[in-house]
Formats: structure tokens, sequence, C-alpha cells
């Protein structure tokens, strides 16, 4: 994080700061804070910006297995409404895609073709393991289902039950973006597994 | 009703729940199955199933044992119970349940037991839908169809191996645990 | 071509003979599920091998289609299947009856409510119980509800595939209606779990009868709706008739059921043939049509929607006069005792601990019952060895057979017809890798 180009000056862009590097905060600036400055004026930073960009049009992948998937069409109906996240716009293809959930129950034989589809989307990527078999198998400990499709794709959110409701799944994508509008990194970035 | 004893092959008929079981020789299926169709009407197989019956008549199985006249009460392990399960003549059996549209939808099962290894007739030429059924059932119970133009692995992956559905193939999956102490 | 060339509630019944769609059979010679390219094509370069892969945007789940095509035309035509196989009939082998209830559901997952009672009914057929009126009813209440509900699913995601997507936003606006009704009864949108082996889980609340007739009212009116949209666009009707064609000798001989069938010109229903629950008390209709084309199984199934919004008319006029009657059965060694009476009898308790640790015991033998699901006839093979647990269970999946018929019914069809066609057959993956 430090890396992150945060000030005007990283950009290679004039201001006052850049004449006077040592200025530090005005009288105005330390009585309202950084922080509610930028907000009050809109000023934000490069970073908060792509990320808030990010956030407000992250395209879901159509990746819809078993009956997660149907309570996933549901909350793309007119009810629980998709589109006004941005996200109405389920690409097929994965290169377009930001976001993958995974609706469902995943068969071993079906956990290649996965993998392949998460490979070929481009970061930033995120995950959500929607529903309890794409979290863990879960009512099918068996032979045939994948326990939790973690254990091939690094995951952000976990949304449980069976299928979760669409407003379920609504707020772990709302838990997705507020932890992307802090500065939370995708999970390839965080987790050791399977990335 | 119809006379199951004129199908070629017929052992045996049973009629228990309202449904009648024609129990016919292994070599015999397939004419059995185009006489079903052809003289007695029945124009649509709904289901091809195998049932494996490893087991079912060891002790343990079901949890319960009993003597041949019923409970006995001075027997502790014996309490509350029905009369044993009565054995089955191989380990695997071959149902086909078949339909008849016609009135009041007579239905039949035409059943043939054979062991592991032991082939049986595709009934493929009879009807084409026993294509992917028959396929399933040698997938999942390990069965192999004489005469099938296709017998691959259908629902699971090519190269799997063992035969998930019989009774000797563990049902996989993986402990959970319940508590970090596990 | 402005008109249908087939009509409803014909007069005449089985068997159907008239002019067939097609002469003879289409069924592939080699196996008849797969489309071979002709021997012709072999030599040259015109076919490409297109892999429609498990994850494709038509949204009917994890079919894997291997096409061949010359040009637009489909010339070879296989299905892989399996990418959604999660060993049903396994697991419910490891399961107690009651637990083993849970599993259905999600076999045929937009049919949900059928499933489970297939499975319930035979539980119920082996132990010989009796079912009271009431739950008998609303069983079927429940089930015409989810066959408007599939049936819903079905017409908003198919025109989505052939490009009318706003019908997707009007089903489901419907859909949500039908789901608020499963939410008020059972506490779940889908897979509600909400029969049980003797009767229903739990007793009907009292605010359903209300919503439900609220319901009833406005579900015509969209229907009609839904008419309007797509029923005389030009558009919809090139792309749906004549596509997908499937004869009556071809349906019967691959195993068809359900609006296939009866689009293919079969007057075929098992809820009025081999009636189940109490079809034989209520008034409907089925409908059938003799195009066997894609259009054909779209009229059917917005005419069973018309039709089972009747029955689920009657079946509240019924159900509304019997406040206060059991929902279950009385069978002790079944059915757990409410609980008040855990309080005063010994029996019930020990009853109550049996049925919950241990299971109840279904007699020894083999039972297969069929009900007509939103997909065709759906059945249930069960054998029991006497004990706590099934000792096979095994789901007669209509969509398997529904999707065996894709390569008949996609002889010389173009790429985009065979979108049409696997929408038309309405396959749930669920239900076909089980």
């Amino acid at each position: 994080m430090a890396d992150d180009p945060t000030r005007l000056r990283d950009y290679g862009l004039q201001s006052e700061r850049l004449l006077w590097p040592t200025k530090g905060p005005s009288k105005f600036e330390e009585e309202l804070g950084v922080e509610e400055l930028e907000q009050a004026l809109g000023i934000t930073t490069l970073a908060k910006a792509v990320r808030w960009a990010q956030t407000k049009s992250m395209w879901p992948d159509t990746f819809g297995l078993a009956c997660c998937a149907i309570e996933m069409m549901s909350m793309v109906g007119s009810r629980y409404d998709l589109a006004r996240f941005g996200m109405e716009a389920f690409r097929s293809s994965p290169r377009q895609a930001d976001l993958l959930i995974v609706s469902g129950r995943v068969a071993h034989k079906m956990a290649a073709p996965l993998r392949q589809i998460y490979d070929q989307m481009l970061e930033p990527k995120w995950v959500i393991a929607m529903g309890a078999c794409a979290s863990s198998g879960g009512m099918f400990n068996n032979y045939a289902i994948l326990q939790g499709v973690d254990r091939i794709v690094p995951v952000d959110i976990y949304v449980p039950f069976c299928p979760p409701r669409p407003e379920a799944l609504m707020e772990g994508i709302i838990r997705l973006h507020e932890a992307h509008m802090a500065g939370v990194p995708p999970a390839y970035d965080r987790k050791q597994v399977a990335t | 009703m119809s006379d199951w004893t004129k199908v070629p092959g017929h052992i045996s008929t049973k009629e228990e729940h309202g449904e009648t079981t024609v129990v016919v020789e292994r070599a015999h299926v397939r004419d059995a199955c185009a006489y079903a169709r052809d003289e007695l009407g029945f124009n649509v197989l709904i289901d091809v199933v195998a049932t494996d019956y490893l087991g079912w008549d060891r002790k343990g199985v079901s949890g319960y044992i009993g003597t041949a006249s019923g409970r006995d009460l001075n027997t502790p392990m014996t309490q509350g119970l029905q009369a044993l399960p009565d054995a089955k003549p191989a380990r695997f059996s071959m149902s086909y349940h078949l339909l008849a549209l016609q009135q009041g939808a007579p239905r039949v099962r035409l059943q043939c037991w054979l062991e592991d290894g032991d082939p049986i007739d595709s009934v493929i030429p009879v009807w084409p839908a026993a294509d992917w059924l028959e396929r399933e059932q040698y997938d999942l119970m390990g069965i192999r169809f004489h005469g099938h133009p296709n017998l691959e692995r259908l629902l699971m992956e090519d190269d799997w191996e063992g035969h998930p559905l019989r009774k000797d193939y563990p049902i996989g999956g993986e402990p959970v645990r319940f508590s970090p102490a596990e | 071509m402005s008109t249908t060339r087939s009509h409803v509630g014909r007069a005449r019944r089985w068997p159907i003979v008239g002019d067939p769609i097609y002469e003879g059979s289409r069924i592939p010679r080699r196996v008849p599920t797969v489309l071979d390219v002709p021997p012709a094509l072999h030599e040259t370069d015109d076919i490409m091998q297109v892999n429609f892969g498990p994850n494709h945007p038509s949204t009917h789940g994890v079919l894997r289609l291997i096409v061949d095509l010359d040009g637009e035309q489909v010339v070879g035509l296989s299905a892989v299947i399996g990418y959604l196989h999660t060993g049903f009939e396994k697991s419910m082998e490891q399961k107690t009856w009651w637990k083993a209830i849970t599993y259905p559901e999600r076999i045929d997952y937009l049919g949900y409510q059928n499933n489970e009672l297939v499975f319930v009914l035979a539980i119920e057929k082996m132990l010989g119980i009796e079912v009271p009126e009431k739950a008998t009813w609303m069983r079927m209440l429940l089930c015409e509800l989810n066959r408007i509900q599939s049936h819903l699913v079905y017409l908003g995601t198919s025109a989505l595939e052939l490009g009318a997507i706003s019908m997707f936003w009007y089903t489901y606006r419907e859909r949500e209606t039908i789901l608020d009704l499963s939410e008020l009864v059972a506490g779940q949108r889908m897979h509600t779990r909400y029969f049980q082996a003797g009767g229903l889980a739990e007793d009907i609340p009292s605010g359903f009868f209300p919503e439900a007739r609220k319901f009833v009212e406005i579900m015509p009116r969209a229907l009609d709706e839904y008419l309007t949209i797509l029923d005389r666009n030009q558009i919809w009707l090139e792309r749906t008739q004549g596509v997908g064609l499937l004869s009556a000798d071809d349906a019967i001989a691959l195993g068809q059921s359900g609006p296939v069938l009866r689009a293919s010109g079969v007057d075929w229903d098992l809820r009025r043939d081999q009636p189940y629950l109490a079809y034989d008390q209520v008034d409907f209709r089925v409908p059938v049509y003799t195009g066997g084309d894609v259009y054909d199984r779209y009229r059917v199934r917005m005419d069973e929607m018309a039709e089972s919004v009747k029955i689920v008319r009657q079946c509240l006029d019924r159900l509304e006069r019997m406040e206060g009657e059991p929902w279950i059965a009385d069978d002790r060694k079944v059915v757990l005792p409410p609980r008040e009476e855990l309080h005063t009898s010994m029996e019930s308790l020990i009853h109550h601990f049996k049925i919950v640790t241990e299971g109840y015991r279904v007699p020894a033998g083999e039972v297969y019952v069929a009900i007509e699901s939103p997909r065709g006839e759906s059945g249930c093979y069960v054998v029991s060895d006497g004990g706590p647990r099934p000792w096979r269970v095994h789901f007669r999946a209509p969509s398997f057979a529904a999707l065996q018929a894709t390569a008949t019914c996609s002889g010389g069809a173009l790429i985009a017809d065979l979108i049409a066609v696997v929408g038309s057959l309405d396959a749930v993956m669920g239900d076909v890798d089980r």
C-alpha cells in the first residue's frame, strides 16, 4: 500500500505542495481533516476513483450451475434489481467479466472448466462462493462434489444458505463492494491457496 | 390383465403395492422387451435401473435381527421387528420399467438377475431411449450391455475408476471438522 | 404465417392418427443420441467442430454440446453431460428416510416440489399409510404452483435466449409472487421441504388463502400479457415454428413425456390418465398440439399454466373449507407426535425418540411411483430393506429423456435453431445428471 500513488505529486502533477514540499497541511485542512476535505470537495486519489468505478460496474460471469443460479437469476429480476448496482450485464465471455459467482454445486467433472474460466478472467477479479455447496460442499459430502470451491479458486465472499435468498446474495455483493472500496485486495493477492 | 407367462424367458410374476414385477431370464431380456412392446402394447421405456444387493442378507445391514417366526421376546435383539428380508437370487437386479399408453396406464417392471461380470443384451433395438439409460447404469453400476453402440461413461469423468453406486464403493467425501480440537 | 396449425382440447383421444410431421423416423441409426456427420462431408474441410462448453450463456446449466457445423447448419451433434453429477442416489442411501426427503428437491431444482412429492409418495406407498385430505389437496396446490413457476422460468429463459430479452423480467415478476406464497407456507422460497411422509410438515398458516386468491386473480392477466408480447411477434413465430420437429412415434420411442410428448400429438398426461393425489376430483384440460415443433411446445406450456391456475383455484375452494383438519397422518410409528403429548405420554416420548434418532422403518419391498412434473414423467424407484434407510433410490428424470431427443430434433437445423430446440426441451441439468 505504501507504493500506491496517493498524491498528485506521485503522478508528476503540479500543485502548491510540489513547489513547497515541506509545507504540511493548511489550517483549513487541519480543522477539516484530509479525508473529509476530499469527501466534501469530491477530490479523491486516483486509486480510490478507480476502485469506485470498478465497484459500480463489476460485471459477473454467467456461471450458474444449479439451484443457486435460479436465485441469482431472481436477483436480476425486477424485484431484487441487480441493475441498480450496474451488474445486470452478465458477460458470457470470462475475458469480459470481473466477478465469478459460483452458484451451485461443483462436481469434480466441472472443476476443470471452472478453473479454466477463472484463469481466463483478467485481473482484477473476484469470486463469490454462493450457497452452501460452493462454500463447503453443502449437504453433498460424497464422491462427486468438490467440497468447497475454495479448493481450486481463491474466494472473496462466501454466501451461506441453500439456496441463499437474493437479498443474501446482494448483501454478499455489497460487502464485496465495500471491501474493495476500502482497499482490501482481491482474494488472489490475500490468500495463499489456489492462486 | 396381460398374461405374463407367455413372455419369453419368464420365471415368475409378482404383484405388490399394485405393481407387477415380471422376472425373466437374463438371456431373454431383449426378446421379453420386444414381446412386451409388440404383443402387450407397452410402448414406452420409462427407466432402466440396476440395483446392487451386495450385503442384503448379512446381519446388521438394516439394523435388526429377526427369527423366522418373527418376534421373540426372550431374545433381546429381536424387539419390535419384522421378518428378515428374503435372500436375492444374484447380486444385481436389472429392472426395466415399461408403460403402455392406454386406458388405465398399465405399467410393468421386467426384472432379471445377474452377477458381477455377466453380460446382458442392450434393448436399444427395441427402444432407442435405452441409449443413455444403459450408459448411466454402466457408468454407475458397472453392468456391461452387449450390443450397445456407445458404451462409455456418461455421468462420471472418462477416466474415473470404479463404479460409484455399487455397495462396495465408499461414499467418498471427507470427514467434517466440527471444532478446532479435531 | 399468422395462425397456429393446431388447437387445444381436441375431442379425440389416444391413439392419435393423422398426417405425420415427417415420414418415417429421424432417430439417428448408429447411436440414437448422436447425430453423425454424413460420410460425404467427412473428407471435405468444410466441417467445423464447435464446443458449446459447459459454461455457456443459455441458462440451462452445465450442458456440453459438441456440434459439427457445415457453415451454419448442424450436421453432427453429441451431448456430454455429467458436469452436475451430485451422487444423489448414493447420498440418500446413507441417510434415514426422513433426512433423505431433503435431497430430491435439489434434483430438478425448478420443479422442486414435484421431486419431493414423488419421493414422499413412494415412501407412503410402501408404508401403506393414508394421508389426510387436507394434505393431499395442499400438496396438489403447491405442485401446481410449482408447475406455473417452472414454466415461467422456461418461458423467461427460452425467450431470453432467442432474443426476446424483456420476457425474462415479465415472467420473473409473477414468479416472485409464487415464491412469496411458498415462503408464506413453508418458510423458504425454493426447496421448501414441506412434505413429510404422511402429510405436510406443518399446518397451513392462516394468511395463505387470501394471498393465494390474489395470485389467482392476477395470473390470467399476466398470461394474456405474455401472449400479447410473444405470440404475434413475427420474429418469435419464425424462429420457433417448424423448428425442432419430433413426430409422435419418435417421441414415444425415445421415452418422452410431458410437454414434449403432448406437443408431438400424443394425448397423454399422468394427472388425468393415472391420477395421483386428488387430480381425479379437479376439472382441467390437457393441451395437445400436433405440430411437434418448438412453437407447439411453447403453446403447450402456456396452456398448461392457464390450466394450473384453474386447478389452484379449485384447490383453494376446497382447502378453505378444511380449516382445523389434520394435516398429517396419525400413525405414530412414522409421524412425530404433537409436542404437547410429549409431556404426558410415555409412549409418545418413546416414539418421538425412535423416530428422531433411528428413523421410521419402511417395510421391505420395491416400488415405482410416477407423477407429472413440469418436465414430464418424474418417477422414483425405491427399494427398501425394511430398515431406517433406503437401500436404493433411483429417480427417473424427464430431462434425461428429453435431452436424448436433441439429436433427433436438430437434424438439419441451423445453429440458431439449436438454441431454440434445447430451450424447448426444457432440460434442467440437475435432473439430467442427478
